[in-house]
């Protein structure tokens, strides 16, 4: 097989992984919360991708595929609610969206 | 030259075709019906689109003795799909008579008559989730399951947000400083937003963990499918196979955001609270049959040879469930938040028959979604009539006198509150007897002790809220009725529909201790489907 291991593109999709969920729970700004919840979802993607090639079936390509069109739609809602709470000046900031808690 | 195509049993695949089918016209409501009749004809058509689906699952149930999958593979037309199907299109034919009167306009505020502009939507949404949880308890690989997840959940991530008045915004920084009492509508200003995001956010983060621990599976067994995981696993020696360990464990933690079980729970309580409460009813009860259902299946079907490992996984998450759900609980004065760490101790007792990883196990599971999704229900539409009454979130303060004011709800919410602690008097105490007997047969007496214990304390908060409804006199209410719909007069609105829906859900978690033996013949069927 041509160019690194398998194992070397999966690592890198954990390694991405890890910085997506780290983002989602660290990071404050809605945009950048979002940014990293897509960077997950691209991780699996490259996993699936790299191991499809791995096995040499289609199903992890497929896979990879529809994923995207479903990241694209659950980007497409929260930009929708983040333009919307925008308009009604609510904050950005996830810690100041708080109106929630008892 | 020609091309083969996939045989696809259109039959098979029914329920999910009408709802679907039905959301579509629902839209179609939204252009091409006059704004008067809208409310009533995108109601009407989700409520002959649940029907339609409803009779299809059970005739699919009847003729789906030998269950086989269909679709290359795709999906299992088997009787535990058509048994799950039956319960969700009941659910979401008991929420659609709550959403008639209880889906709040959108622009109330500025002009009446543009209320109910953006109605057929919530139909729309409401139909396009049913069809994707639909189709999301038969799914028969990890591509299924993934697609299907997320088609119900972002129809479920616009459905908490829908309670959103544009028109508000104008009235510069009215959210911020408005007072608790003069909060829009049906509960609290751009709560409904700001639940949809929360939602958003975590549910996607569960879905991105469950992609990947998916890829992973995929990577340990060269294929997606179910019954090929099983096969590849068991050919291979793969039991402890990082990847496969690894991508479980992921996996568990995907499906755990879905039933909102501990810890993977934080989202619960605010998007419970925050969503419109009809979407909460719905939310709480459909989602769960949903996640447990395909659970149940995907641990028994694709990784029956690592039970030992998933059984614990599962009995240790039921049991911080039970903990934090029945704790959390304790101190909470909101209903919604009340309910909503109930569900995530219903959760926990639910999961103890998944840990099982039995054929009574199965049962168990099958039969205890029946009393719980209609106890759900039926207690979130309660809390509906009541906001609606009062125009402000419902505490236990404002509970007060509620069981003498409107006596069949009060009945009905003294009902569901026993039921749900486990008093012998409906079917939640059938259904926590059987996870535990489950659980016992498992050999694990210590999850049994877990389970009682948990409900011995759960006893305190449930019997807190009926306290409220009956105890304390209407003297003490302290919020004088008046919210933006409520009714001139503190007279309570006639709720024809509403009442149907909590009657019903009365009915049959009432009727599930007396039906048990049909019921739990009926979940027996089910879980033949499995290889246990």
């Amino acid at each position: 097989m041509l160019g690194p291991d398998v194992a070397w593109y999966v690592a890198v999709a954990a390694v991405l992984f890890g910085i997506g969920a780290l983002g989602v729970l660290i990071r404050r700004n809605t945009l950048v919360v979002l940014l990293s919840l897509e960077l997950m979802l691209n991780a699996g993607n490259l996993a699936l991708i790299a191991l499809s090639r791995h096995w040499h079936n289609g199903s992890g390509q497929i896979f990879a595929l529809a994923v995207m069109a479903v990241a694209a739609s659950e980007v497409c809602v929260g930009l929708g609610l983040v333009v919307a709470l925008n308009r009604r000046r609510l904050s950005l900031d996830v810690d100041t969206l708080s109106e929630l808690r008892g | 030259m020609t091309l083969h195509t996939t045989h696809v049993d259109w039959f098979g695949l029914g329920p999910v075709f009408v709802l679907i089918g039905a959301s579509f016209v629902a839209l179609l409501c939204a252009v091409l019906v006059p704004r008067a009749v809208r409310r009533l004809a995108s109601a009407t058509i989700a409520g002959a689109g649940f029907t339609a689906a409803l009779v299809l699952a059970v005739w699919l149930y009847v003729d789906s003795a030998n269950g086989h999958t269909i679709v290359s593979g795709a999906f299992y037309r088997d009787r535990w799909t058509a048994l799950g199907q039956v319960i969700l299109c009941a659910i979401g034919l008991a929420t659609t008579l709550l959403g008639v009167e209880h889906i709040p306009g959108w622009g109330r505020s500025s002009d009446p008559g543009r209320r109910d502009d953006h109605i057929a939507e919530f139909f729309a949404l409401l139909l396009a989730s049913g069809a994707g949880m639909a189709f999301f308890v038969g799914a028969a690989n990890l591509m299924v399951l993934f697609l299907s997840l997320e088609w119900f959940s972002i129809a479920l991530y616009v459905m908490c947000a829908i309670d959103y008045d544009p028109f508000a915004a104008s009235v510069g920084g009215k959210a911020a400083d408005a007072r608790p009492e003069d909060r829009d509508a049906f509960g609290v200003a751009g709560g409904s937003l700001e639940a949809g995001l929360k939602y958003l956010i975590v549910g996607s983060f569960g879905a991105g963990t469950l992609l990947f621990g998916s890829a992973l599976v995929y990577g340990a067994a060269g294929t997606v499918s179910f019954d090929g995981i099983a096969r590849a696993v068991a050919s291979q020696g793969l039991t402890g196979d990082t990847f496969l360990v690894t991508g479980i464990a992921l996996i568990v933690a995907g499906l755990g955001f879905k039933m909102s079980a501990a810890p993977f729970h934080m989202w619960t309580p605010d998007v419970y609270e925050g969503a419109p409460t009809t979407v909460t009813a719905w939310m709480s009860s459909a989602t769960k049959v949903a996640a447990l259902l395909l659970a149940f299946r995907l641990m028994t079907t694709a990784f029956p040879h690592d039970e030992h490992l998933w059984s614990w996984a599962f009995a240790i998450v039921a049991t911080v469930s039970l903990a934090i759900g029945n704790f959390a609980a304790l101190v909470q004065r909101n209903v919604k938040r009340i309910l909503a760490y109930s569900s995530i101790s219903h959760a926990g007792f639910m999961l103890i028959g998944l840990s099982a990883g039995s054929a009574l196990g199965g049962r168990a599971l099958m039969y205890y979604l029946v009393p719980y999704s209609a106890m759900a229900f039926g207690s979130f539409a309660i809390v509906a009539a009541r906001e609606r009454e009062l125009g402000v979130p419902v505490t236990l303060e404002n509970l007060a006198g509620f069981g003498w004011e409107r006596p069949f709800l009060g009945v009905a919410m003294w009902f569901f509150m026993f039921g749900f602690a486990g008093l012998p008097l409906g079917g939640g105490f059938v259904g926590k007897f059987y996870v535990l007997a489950a659980a016992y047969r498992h050999g694990w007496v210590w999850l049994v002790i877990v389970g009682v214990l948990a409900t011995l304390v759960s006893l305190y908060y449930y019997l807190g809220i009926v306290r409220a409804m009956y105890m304390r006199p209407s003297a003490e209410l302290q919020v004088q009725p008046g919210g933006s719909v409520a009714v001139s007069g503190g007279a309570p609105a006639k709720e024809e529909l509403l009442h149907v829906a909590v009657g019903a859900a009365f009915v049959v978690s009432l009727g599930s201790l007396f039906a048990v033996q049909p019921l739990i013949e009926l979940a027996r069927h089910a879980a033949r489907a499995f290889p246990l």
